[in-house]
């Protein structure tokens, strides 16, 4: 860097960022919820892991089945095996967390990598990735899970594995984009002309400089996907079996007693995905609005 | 609605994105015969009651059924019979796989295009009052809603539905869409198309990006020009920040609305496709869950040819590109 300054006025994405301060107030109140609910992941996955839980998951109160929220010992209630759901609705988090993280590495590295290519090499290379990018397009992921389902049998990770493959090319086509504005602009040209490697072009002024933001958000919004993905093939009973807790299987499992009045048990995870999916698609949001200025309110 | 002579550089486009389209499904099928054919197990392993078959045992054994032994071969020939709609025998049923899916085909797609209708008739007109008056809380208050509704498991609100119309307004337990006739069926019909078409995530996008298309357009200088000067820009509006927006819309959405007919039909119990395929991943039925996703991706690509077909009607200079 000591013979590149980075004029600012001209090149960098991040002169005219607005800042924190100066984000307006929806953007703040989006960005500011959809951390805490990273942080409450986070913190509630480690309790898991370490096992530091409110009580024994399998444990059964044979006196307090389907209990409802803030019963004496349940905070958040008990199931229909008068399991708590507090201690489960934390230790479901391990369903999806780690796989949710190892699928959003693949969208991102995958698909920052395909993005250069397709915008930095341009010709056959961005047909080739346009071709790829149509082509998982086409396949409903859903509908694509249950082929790889059926051929392989895989367990959450290898289907976090094919969630960051296809989700790659979303990510491969904002940094593309991304790369071709930057190309209008004359960045690169001018890069190229101070005599800058291609390597550390790429690496430190289109990725860091100028797709950090970018790769953030997918990042938030791949997190959403995940859960989703989890919860759903857990629903139709390809993902975590009982009696591991997942929100899927903890809404599939209540939903019997749903149908019968008690509305609890079911309620529970689905607000768990409720308040999580909204928290990270909201986080999306915000950054969005304040790093890439996308809309004015 | 839109100008006749705008649809000649359509039907030019439309030749060139039916021959993308090919290509992309030649890559389609052939991606997902390869990860079955990479899956693990031996189909002639079952006939022989688990044993595993020597090397010369097998190569007899296909070459007595006329199989190809390479992959290529195996691809082609599958490949061969699809092209004249034979997409093989299920493994489970014994059933042509062309009948099953004809059996459950329709009513997946009147599930599928009956939601999409809810979902348009419902979100655009939000996106559009939201577009209208930015900033406005009742809009905002709007555009909540449908995000709440969408961040919730499409599952959980099929079973709030079915428990509110079951126990609640006294009707009976829903069925799977076919046998006796009940007072209010059509109503137990509509339920799922509902569900599907507010629940599923896609209806909140729908609100978000018609509010901000919409919105967009509404801002551009031109448009206010337009509008000093007493020129009618409904019009360029209609075209420009609705039409294209949700044709667009539907087209990249079209994977969630499937997707989502896969849960919906496990709610609600309904014999479609989605139900084909779950019980085909549950089965490992090869044939039937080929078929099954070689169908979703054409439904896809028409979705997008759809949305091509608008951009250039709406934007005749496209064609060129």
């Amino acid at each position: 860097m000591s013979h590149y300054h980075q004029p600012h006025d001209t090149v960098s994405e991040y002169s005219d960022i607005r800042s924190w301060r100066s984000a307006p107030l929806i953007d703040r109140v989006y960005v500011g919820y959809g951390l805490a609910v990273v942080v409450l992941v986070v913190l509630s996955y480690l309790l898991g892991m370490f096992g530091w839980l409110p009580s024994d998951p399998d444990d059964m109160d044979l006196a307090n089945m389907l209990a409802g929220p803030l019963t004496e010992g349940h905070l958040f209630g008990t199931d229909y095996m008068g399991r708590d759901l507090q201690t489960r609705l934390i230790l479901g988090i391990q369903a999806y967390f780690l796989p949710g993280l190892l699928s959003i590495v693949i969208a991102l590295v995958l698909g920052a990598a395909l993005g250069v290519l397709a915008g930095y090499r341009g010709g056959r290379s961005e047909t080739a990735v346009t071709y790829v990018t149509n082509l998982v397009d086409a396949l409903p992921r859903l509908v694509l899970m249950l082929l790889v389902i059926a051929a392989f049998k895989p367990g959450i990770y290898t289907i976090m594995v094919v969630l960051g493959l296809t989700s790659a090319p979303t990510v491969a086509m904002l940094v593309q984009g991304k790369i071709l504005m930057l190309r209008q602009r004359n960045f690169i040209e001018s890069a190229v002309a101070l005599g800058i490697s291609p390597a550390r072009i790429i690496l430190k002024h289109i990725l860091w400089y100028n797709c950090r933001a970018l790769l953030l958000i997918q990042a938030t919004l791949g997190m959403a996907e995940a859960v989703l993905l989890e919860t759903s093939l857990s629903y139709l009973g390809f993902g975590v079996q009982e009696p591991t807790p997942s929100w899927g299987n903890m809404v599939q499992a209540g939903a019997n007693y749903l149908l019968q009045g008690n509305f609890w048990v079911s309620t529970a995870p689905a607000l768990a995905i409720l308040f999580t999916v909204l928290g990270f698609h909201l986080l999306g949001d915000g950054l969005n609005n304040m790093f890439e200025g996308k809309r004015q309110r | 609605m839109l100008n006749l002579n705008a649809w000649k550089p359509v039907t030019a486009v439309l030749l060139r994105e039916l021959a993308v389209t090919l290509a992309l499904l030649f890559g389609v099928s052939l991606v997902i015969f390869l990860i079955l054919y990479a899956a693990p197990g031996d189909p002639f392993a079952a006939l022989l009651g688990g044993r595993m078959l020597s090397d010369s045992e097998r190569a007899a054994a296909y070459e007595a059924l006329g199989i190809s032994q390479s992959w290529y071969g195996q691809y082609l020939s599958w490949l061969g019979k699809l092209l004249v709609g034979d997409f093989g025998v299920s493994m489970r049923s014994g059933q042509p796989v062309t009948q099953e899916i004809m059996a459950s085909g329709g009513r997946t797609l009147f599930l599928t295009l009956g939601s999409l209708v809810v979902t348009l008739a419902v979100a655009v007109p939000i996106g559009v009052y939201a577009a209208l008056q930015p900033g406005g809380r009742r809009a905002w208050a709007l555009t909540m809603v449908a995000y709440l509704i969408s961040a919730l498991p499409t599952f959980w609100i099929g079973y709030l539905v079915i428990y509110l119309f079951t126990s609640q307004f006294g009707m009976l337990p829903i069925l799977s869409g076919v046998g006796e006739p009940q007072p209010y069926e059509w109503l137990y019909v509509l339920l799922p198309v509902l569900v599907l078409g507010l629940g599923n995530g896609a209806f909140a996008e729908v609100v978000r990006y018609v509010r901000e298309e919409t919105g967009r357009v509404l801002g551009e200088e031109y448009v206010r020009t337009a509008r000093a000067k007493g020129a009618a820009a409904w019009r360029h509006v209609y075209k420009e920040g609705l039409l294209l927006p949700v044709a667009e819309i539907i087209a990249s959405k079209m994977p969630f609305v499937l997707g989502g007919a896969i849960i919906v039909e496990q709610v609600f119990n309904w014999p479609g496709m989605g139900r084909l395929a779950w019980q085909a991943a549950q089965d490992r039925d090869f044939p039937v869950i080929l078929a099954i996703t070689l169908i979703a991706a054409v439904v896809v690509r028409l979705g997008s040819l759809l949305h091509r077909m608008v951009y250039v009607a709406v934007n005749p200079r496209a064609s060129h590109e």
